[in-house]
């Protein structure tokens, strides 16, 4: 479907090009050469380009033709007045062979240049830290190998996501402030990160029995645009399998997740964004419900990490509690969005650039113009200036009589 | 993002083929406006590898090199067909193969 779709779109941009380049009537070039750009917006779509898509049509089969249209129409050129013998008559030929010559070439290397189809990209692995962990009065310290990458991380807080080389680590978690040299981990366990992870280490658990669970966080454009997508991490005491389940307004039960065990997170779940009632269940029974949360309250187009995890009160009972963290998606490929924040952060000095030329253009391009209406009114008073011959002979003779 | 339906060569050979196109214009004919047309036909194709390129590797950079061409190709027309209307004032035409200063 897609290939059909191209081969049309590609044959009427090569037809449009080739009608620009052979039509005697300079506004038709114009004319077939929009459609040969449409025709490329239209390509640029299905690349995952709809900004680029957008911008070409909008500048290039916008303003820029119309300027083309307008100076052909202004100066009245649709046509060259056609010469008696070209200057250069052996251009023609010479010119059709080398571009001939060049397309073969071309054409050769891209087909024989076996261009790489497969090579994933990568991506160094993401990570940050979220503190579901209750009872921790001023927070945790949390060290990746002997690197800090949480200090004083409140409950129910979280890091931003850094990138860090893929490898073998340990994780250990410290009561704020303290010495990873000297002090005791109040909890440590290997970690491997592997390239394109993006991954939560939430601490959960209380003091006396923390634990960190691993989410993977899949952070890629969600379609839905009311969507949003969540992780939900087994923390509760019972160390039982649970069930996630979203209760309607009518009473209803949608599960959500189904099976997970304790110390685990789930795979992530796309959701419709609102206010949500969630309620666990012990896993595989449906009549007594562990927790229930309601009004989650979730925005849309961001992950959310949920930690159903407890409270020990001081009778040792428990209390169960729901901790979320929501991380903000990554932008749609090509989007308006993925390209302006890379117009912001990495190509911030270029695109300074460029506007400085655009500038300097605008400038040119008024100052030419201008330049050659005052020449011409210099002329036209120099002229005007110089004494006409016949009224000089003929003063005198009037002033005679 | 899956693997794209259509393979990038397919694309890159368009934007070739849509290039020569445009060379051609700019040997072949002779009128300025048209030469000019035909730069932004062959600046356009380039665009397209950029922009087949970028998909091909999941990569924004190509797509924002799309962006400045456009913008300096935006550039290029404003003081291009300047420099045409101030020649054509002048010389009250754009044909090209008249347009040799030093020769006479």
């Amino acid at each position: 479907m897609e290939l059909t779709l191209f081969f049309i779109v590609a044959a009427v941009a090569v037809a449009a090009a080739a009608l620009m380049l052979i039509s005697e009537n300079a506004v038709h070039s114009a004319l077939f050469l929009i459609v040969n750009f449409a025709c490329i917006a239209f390509l640029f779509l299905m690349l995952h380009a709809p900004f680029l898509a957008l911008v070409q049509i909008t500048v290039y089969t916008g303003a820029i033709m119309v300027l083309f249209l307008f100076v052909i129409m202004l100066l009245g050129a649709e046509r060259v007045q056609p010469e008696q013998t070209p200057r250069f008559s052996w251009m023609t030929p010479v010119a059709v062979i080398l571009a001939l010559a060049f397309l073969a070439v071309a054409s050769t290397a891209i087909i024989q240049g076996d261009i790489e189809l497969t090579t994933p990209r990568v991506a160094d692995p993401q990570v940050r830290v979220a503190n579901a962990l209750s009872g921790a009065a001023d927070g945790i310290d949390v060290y990746l190998n002997d690197e800090r990458i949480a200090q004083d991380l409140d409950y129910r807080e979280s890091t931003t996501f850094d990138a860090w080389d893929a490898g073998q680590y340990t994780i250990a978690l410290y009561a704020a402030g303290a010495d990873p040299e000297a002090d005791e981990p109040l909890y440590q366990q290997p970690i491997e990160l592997t390239t394109d992870d993006v991954l939560t280490l939430a601490a959960a658990g209380t003091m006396q029995e923390p634990l960190v669970v691993v989410a993977a966080e899949d952070m890629g454009p969600i379609d839905d645009e009311d969507g949003l997508r969540f992780v939900a991490i087994n923390a509760l005491p019972d160390r039982a399998a649970i069930d996630v389940a979203r209760l309607t307004r009518g009473g209803e039960r949608r599960v959500l997740i189904e099976g997970l065990s304790y110390g685990e997170a789930s795979e992530a779940v796309d959701l419709q964004t609102g206010s949500h009632t969630i309620a666990v269940y012990p896993a595989g029974d449906s009549n007594t419900r562990l927790a229930e949360y309601e009004d989650v309250e979730l925005d849309d187009q961001t992950a959310a990490l949920w930690v159903f995890g407890y409270e020990r009160r001081p009778d040792n009972s428990w209390r169960s509690e729901i901790v979320t963290f929501s991380a903000a998606m990554y932008p749609a490929f090509g989007g308006p969005h993925h390209v302006g924040e890379l117009l912001f952060s990495r190509y911030l000095l270029p695109f300074e650039m460029v506007a400085l030329v655009l500038l300097v253009a605008m400038i040119g391009a008024i100052v030419l113009t201008h330049e050659a209406r005052e020449k011409r009114q210099r002329l036209v008073r120099r002229l005007a200036n110089v004494p006409s011959p016949t009224v000089e002979q003929q003063a005198p003779g009037e002033a005679g009589k | 993002m899956g693997t794209p339906e259509v393979a990038i060569e397919l694309y890159v050979l368009l934007s070739a083929i849509l290039f020569v196109l445009g060379a051609m214009g700019v040997l072949l004919r002779r009128n300025a406006i048209l030469i000019f047309m035909s730069i932004e036909l062959m600046l356009n194709a380039a665009n397209l590898a950029l922009a087949a390129f970028a998909r091909q590797w999941g990569n924004g950079d190509g797509q924002l090199v799309v962006f400045f061409v456009m913008t300096v190709a935006a550039a290029e027309v404003a003081v291009g067909l300047a420099l045409i209307v101030t020649i054509f004032r002048t010389r009250q035409s754009i044909d090209i193969d008249t347009l040799h200063m030093f020769k006479d």
